[in-house]
């Protein structure tokens, strides 16, 4: 029997594993103000590699959904966009967490069986 | 940074224009920023190859930073999108090739007839324009064609019912003839009649051109109920007794047509038909006035073939729809599926 995955089919499935937790990881990290790439770091860092033109319009729409604030900065070299978590952001990272450990304890059951 | 410069640009052409400028600088420093924590030193064009190419193509990250689904007609309209092309598409190739063949015998100047063809392409895109449009107001708005705020039953799922099925291919056929037809009445009324020879104006049906609004009130009529029908995808009591309705006014209107002819006829010629056959005159192109006679004749003949066709048609729904009324055919189907059940 032919046991390779197609590539293809491997590469959606795994991006769309990761875009549903997208958002909490980043939630997560925005405790403090943070700019786009050095978040990217920072979760790189972690061992979380998130594509650039991911991250950066997700940043968008979770300050266009009140879940995060932004603001330009034009201390350092030059002007950068930082964002951090809003109350309503709190709020639901909180909820997400909760939830991202009961399905993690789940599935953790399911794949050792 | 001329690379990074082209780049940013290029993205905004793709952005909306309120927040465009800011999108862009933020691109601009991340992309700048990202290229310094990479590169000691000044970076070359090289690096900024491989950084633009990891953020992608400009039309698709200015997509990512747009609100998702945009859709000029989306996945739940898009079937009856199609269908709706493609009956549209049907009405316009057969009134086109009606108006040609119309044009080419009665125009001397063969041109004209290529100016309907050449007329064609105009009209298909306006009328598939159109229906862009309006599918895209019903997508802007999210109308959803079931009625809002209700939510979904299965229960209501209709029954399987094999037997009521309309015919689909059959209904899109009376659609776009009755469409053909209309079409054909409201807009081109003068070109119905005939010419003699060619160049000299169309002789006009006078019965046909006294009766247009009748005429239009019938085929709407027929129109909607198979556009219903052909929506609800099955017949049901209402939709047979609909039909049977709007037959029973096409059969009225056409019965008015007849009976119109009839009077025309016998003001303007004393014999009948073959009489009149047998006395044209040999050899010679009949007058205007002779061959008026002979189209009313013929049209006569058409009027009654419509009213036997339609009459045969309405008999036949009627009774579908007392069979259906009485409920045999449930009846009968359940006694089929009993006999049916042991071989299961």
């Amino acid at each position: 029997m032919d046991t390779t995955i197609p590539s293809d089919v491997f590469e959606k499935l795994v991006q769309e594993l990761r875009r549903g937790v997208l958002v909490l990881a980043t939630l997560s990290q925005l405790g403090e103000a943070k700019y786009g790439y050095s978040l990217i770091n920072e979760l790189a860092e972690q061992g979380l590699n998130i594509d650039q033109g991911t991250l950066y319009p997700l940043l968008r729409r979770l300050e266009a959904d009140g879940l995060l604030h932004s603001q330009w900065n034009t201390a350092g070299s030059r002007p950068r966009r930082y964002y951090v978590i809003s109350p309503a952001g709190e709020s639901l990272l909180q909820a997400l967490s909760d939830e991202w450990r009961g399905l993690a304890a789940v599935l953790d059951k399911l794949l050792s069986n | 940074m001329e690379l990074i410069d082209r780049y940013i640009y290029e993205v905004g052409r793709y952005l909306p224009r309120k927040n465009r400028a800011d999108i862009q600088a933020e691109l601009r420093s991340l992309l700048i920023d990202t290229l310094e924590a990479r590169e000691e030193g000044e970076p070359g064009e090289e690096d900024e190859v491989a950084l633009l190419k990891e953020f992608g193509p400009p039309a698709k990250v200015a997509a990512s930073y747009r609100p998702e689904s945009q859709y000029l007609v989306g996945p739940e309209l898009f079937p009856i999108f199609r269908t709706v092309v493609g009956i549209a598409l049907l009405v316009l190739v057969v009134v086109h090739a009606v108006l040609f063949g119309i044009t080419l015998f009665t125009n001397p100047d063969p041109l004209k007839a290529l100016d309907v063809l050449s007329g064609f392409t105009g009209s298909a895109m306006s009328v598939l324009g159109t229906i862009v449009v309006v599918f895209y107001v019903f997508q802007y708005f999210d109308i959803r064609l079931a009625k809002p705020g209700q939510e979904w039953d299965p229960r209501e799922l209709p029954v399987i019912d094999v037997k009521n099925e309309i015919n689909r291919s059959g209904t899109i056929f009376d659609i776009v003839l009755t469409f053909v037809i209309l079409v054909i009445v409201l807009v081109f009324p003068k070109h119905i009649g005939v010419v003699v020879t060619p160049g000299t104006p169309i002789l006009q049906d006078p019965v046909i051109a006294s009766h247009i609004p009748l005429i239009v009130a019938a085929l709407i009529a027929g129109l909607v109920v198979h556009i219903a029908l052909f929506w609800r995808g099955r017949w049901q009591l209402g939709m047979r007794l609909a039909i049977i309705a709007a037959n029973l006014f096409s059969l009225l209107v056409i019965a008015v047509l007849i009976s119109g002819h009839g009077a025309w006829l016998a003001q303007h010629t004393g014999s009948g038909f073959f009489s009149l056959l047998s006395n044209l005159p040999v050899g010679e192109v009949p007058d205007a006035a002779l061959t008026l006679v002979i189209v009313m004749y013929l049209v006569q003949f058409g009027l009654i073939i419509a009213m036997i066709v339609t009459v045969i048609e309405t008999i036949e729904v009627g009774y579908r729809f007392i069979r259906q009324l009485i409920g045999w055919d449930l009846a009968l189907s359940q006694v089929a599926s009993q006999k049916d059940d042991p071989d299961l």
